[in-house]
């Protein structure tokens, strides 16, 4: 038999807030948080634009010589998470807890740095360091190790929807009894092989992302990370948890069909989003949000688009989809981890977030998107989207705490 | 709370196919051949005083497998390739008209795709951004060869990758198995690569991970650092009652995997114990029944001891007369692909009824388990495979000759 799995904990770091009420506050207002990127360079390209995180102490601490900006992310993420979860470092319901993060690219910037000195020094630009700060298993290792935690360290890669697939495997080992809590989510930094191949691909936004809108022309990027603590509910209850929401099922495909580019007709997205709706146990009427990938490239925004029609058919337009990538840009493997936490505030809140910058939709993109400012409405169950580049598509359903 | 976590007992899950490529052998047949010859694939690198690695010679990919865009991708990713289309042929599942929508891939890389991103990273530094191939960056991200698997056999139930370092690939196993249980896919290739590009051979060598040009020392009081192997291994996994509503006998069954962590290196023996204690529990086994243990040393000075001393602590009154196997020392290090390689190498053994020797022992440094000098007569229903990850990860498969 399945166990079921809650949801006790959030923490996210973002250029929207590193806290969960002025990060919700930040959302429901519209306010874009995109703008010059300062802690990020790219050789030969000023200036940049992304949405970066303002760390300070302890956060900054967390960078220790053996983690670099994206597990200072993951790091940062996760110690709110626990706390909000009431959970204490070394704490002994951790001693067997595990921890899964995805990632897109990790812990690219070391790449980064090594490169920088290549050109002058060659092969003796390496470093014994850089095996262990470019192995992005430390991701989970650093936070479990923090932590106290004993359990299965998972570090996955499924590009952008790493954070949802993250989730996934949490949730796989909590339902299957393999570990009763799991710290999971998402964490990426700002890496400049995704921003120049966006760029040289032409699929970086020359202003800002404006997803759905008519003048949608492109990604922006940000950085953050979002980590949940997932629960066994007998667990959560008998430690006398706050219940969020419930993490109830998920979704996944793969479309193989491009190693860039989605399947134009989103057939891998309605595949997932059905699965997910199977796996939860959800009715197609209990949707009340919709949480889009949403990155402001047309050929996202429209597939999606199209897969919202072929799965709710009529009810389509009925059904709120945003998406907040719009506020705080493209974060890769953190988004849809940052979107669960959006999500379970959703829960909370009795409201949706909006789709910022968005004031003449596409014309191929005419569902309900929220536009500019969030919506307070009841909210009983989400739909959390997300895909990736090579065709990987997770969706994972939250639902109302039981 | 029911059922409490440790307690549930999976379903075991069949194993159909069977695949891998190493510097010993491309077919598990002549790999176990090898090993039973005591043959080692370790070299000198060119280059590198005093660090050995073991390489696939003449590697083509197209000898193994014809798939679309091959000669664009990275040698690991070609490796995982081949190994996979190897073990689905194996399997007979392409043969038997499996849907795509329920063909699953899950990839153990943590380092598969890190030429390309250096390539890639180094040509924004030196030519330019305006010089840089577009078409490099979506291959050069950790998630690049996993895409590339999905796209080569139109997996469209899945493809993801696990970048848990050495213990990835029995991760990889464990959450394999709890999707085709859970009806994610009718078949799952579970896939694992490894092939140390010169910058990761530097710097495992420059923070001295890397012993001497020879064989490892694996278990060996005098063991000073293991070196590198590429391989690429693989299987497929289907539901037992899938595996025999199309006629097929399994290879093997999985029948429990388990992962821990151990945050300092005085914990890892107490960890893996725990991870091994749990796979046990979890299959249903006692520790007693385990006729094999196909273990991970690979001549480190770190964990070798502790491996040896979880090993002890979870056989207990068996340890001394169970047969412990371990290949690094013929085959290196080989990350990703190594926890793969290992559980294939036990189940040639549990199925041929002989197990190799460990090469590169002469003086274990913890006495109390029969590490096999020779090859050697085994009668094993059971095998218990354990591997730790430099980071302290730690995981653990049993597996069965029989449901």
């Amino acid at each position: 038999m399945r166990r079921r799995v809650v949801i006790t904990g959030c923490g996210v770091v973002t250029a929207a807030g590193t806290e969960l009420e002025p990060f919700w506050a930040n959302l429901m207002s519209g306010t874009c948080f995109i703008g010059p990127a300062r802690h990020f360079s790219v050789p030969g390209m000023d200036p940049l634009t992304g949405s970066e995180v303002e760390l300070t102490e302890p956060d900054s601490l967390e960078q220790d010589a053996r983690g670099g900006r994206c597990a200072q992310l993951t790091l940062a993420a996760a110690r709110r998470a626990l706390a909000d979860a009431g959970l204490r470092p070394q704490a002994k319901e951790l001693a067997a807890a595990g921890v899964a993060i995805g990632t897109t690219l990790g812990e690219e910037r070391q790449v980064g740095d090594l490169s920088d000195r290549w050109p002058a020094t060659g092969t003796d630009s390496v470093d014994g360091g850089f095996f262990s700060r470019s192995d992005n298993h430390r991701l989970a290792t650093l936070v479990a190790r923090k932590h106290g935690m004993g359990g299965p360290t998972l570090v996955s890669a499924t590009a952008c929807s790493s954070g949802n697939a993250a989730l996934a495997w949490a949730y796989e080992l909590v339902s299957s009894g393999g570990a009763d809590v799991m710290v999971a989510g998402g964490a990426d930094a700002l890496t400049r092989s995704i921003y120049t191949g966006f760029l040289r691909m032409g699929a970086l936004s020359k202003t800002i992302c404006h997803p759905f809108d008519k003048r949608l022309d492109g990604v922006s990027f940000g950085e953050g990370a979002g980590v949940l603590v997932l629960e066994e509910l007998e667990h959560a209850r008998s430690r006398g948890a706050t219940i969020h929401a419930e993490l109830a099922g998920y979704g996944i495909s793969n479309d193989a069909y491009h190693i860039t580019a989605p399947d134009p007709n989103g057939e891998g997205t309605v595949a997932a989003i059905r699965q997910a709706l199977a796996s939860s146990g959800t009715a197609l009427e209990e949707v009340s949000y919709v949480s889009a990938h949403g990155t402001g490239t047309p050929y996202n925004d429209v597939a999606e688009t199209r897969a919202m029609k072929a799965v709710f058919g009529e009810r389509a337009r009925q059904v709120p989809i945003s998406s907040i990538k719009s506020m705080l840009g493209h974060t890769n493997g953190a988004a849809s981890a940052i979107e669960a936490v959006a999500c379970t505030l959703a829960l909370r809140h009795q409201a949706v977030p909006p789709t910022a910058n968005l004031t003449e939709p596409h014309p191929e993109c005419d569902l309900d998107y929220v536009p500019l400012r969030g919506r307070a409405m009841p909210v009983s169950a989400c739909l959390n989207l997300s895909a990736g580049f090579g065709g990987f598509n997770v969706c994972v359903v939250i639902k109302r705490a039981p | 709370m029911t059922p409490a976590s440790t307690d549930s007992v999976l379903q075991p899950i069949a194993i159909t196919g069977m695949a891998l490529l190493t510097p010993l052998g491309d077919t598990p047949d002549s790999l176990a051949a090898s090993l039973a010859a005591r043959r080692s694939a370790i070299e000198p690198v060119k280059d590198m005083a005093g660090v050995g690695a073991a390489v696939i010679k003449d590697f083509e990919a197209t000898r193994y497998a014809n798939v679309r865009g091959l000669r664009l991708y990275n040698r690991p990713t070609r490796l995982a390739i081949c190994a996979a289309k190897l073990a689905l042929v194996d399997s007979g599942i392409e043969a038997a008209g499996l849907p795509k929508e329920q063909l699953g891939v899950l990839l153990a890389s943590t380092f598969g795709h890190m030429e390309t991103l250096l390539e890639y990273d180094r040509s924004l530094v030196t030519a330019g951004i305006q010089r840089t191939n577009p078409a490099l960056m979506p291959l050069a991200i950790p998630s690049a060869p996993g895409a590339a698997l999905a796209l080569s056999f139109a997996a469209k139930a899945f493809s993801i990758t696990l970048s848990d370092g050495g213990v990835s690939s029995l991760d990889a196993l464990g959450l394999g198995s709890r999707l085709v249980e859970g009806g994610r896919a009718r078949a799952c290739i579970v896939v694992g690569t490894f092939s140390a590009c010169q910058d990761l051979m530097l710097a495992a060598s420059r923070a001295g991970l890397l012993g001497s040009a020879s064989t490892p020392r694996v278990f060996d009081r005098r063991r000073n650092g293991t070196s590198f192997g590429e391989a690429a291994a693989a299987v497929v996994l289907e539901r037992v009652e899938d595996a025999r509503a199309r006629g097929v006998e399994p290879k093997a069954y999985l029948r429990g995997q388990a992962s821990t962590f151990a945050g300092e290196p005085e914990a890892v023996e107490s960890a893996l114990r725990r991870a091994s204690t749990n796979a046990l529990r979890s299959a249903g086994i006692a520790a007693d029944e385990v006729g094999l243990v196909s273990a991970g040393a690979s001549g480190t000075a770190g964990a070798d001891a502790a491996e040896a001393r979880a090993i002890i602590g979870v056989l207990g009154a068996a340890a001394p007369r169970t047969p412990v196997m371990a290949i690094k020392g013929n085959l290196g290090e080989a990350m990703d692909a190594s926890g793969l390689l290992q559980a294939l190498s036990a189940i040639s053994a549990m199925r041929s009824g002989k197990a190799p020797p460990i090469l590169g022992l002469e003086d274990p440094e913890v006495p109390g388990l029969r590490y096999l000098e020779e090859e050697t007569d085994v009668d094993a229903r059971h095998a218990l495979v354990t591997s730790v990850s430099y980071e302290g990860a730690c995981s653990a498969l049993v597996l069965s000759r029989n449901p």
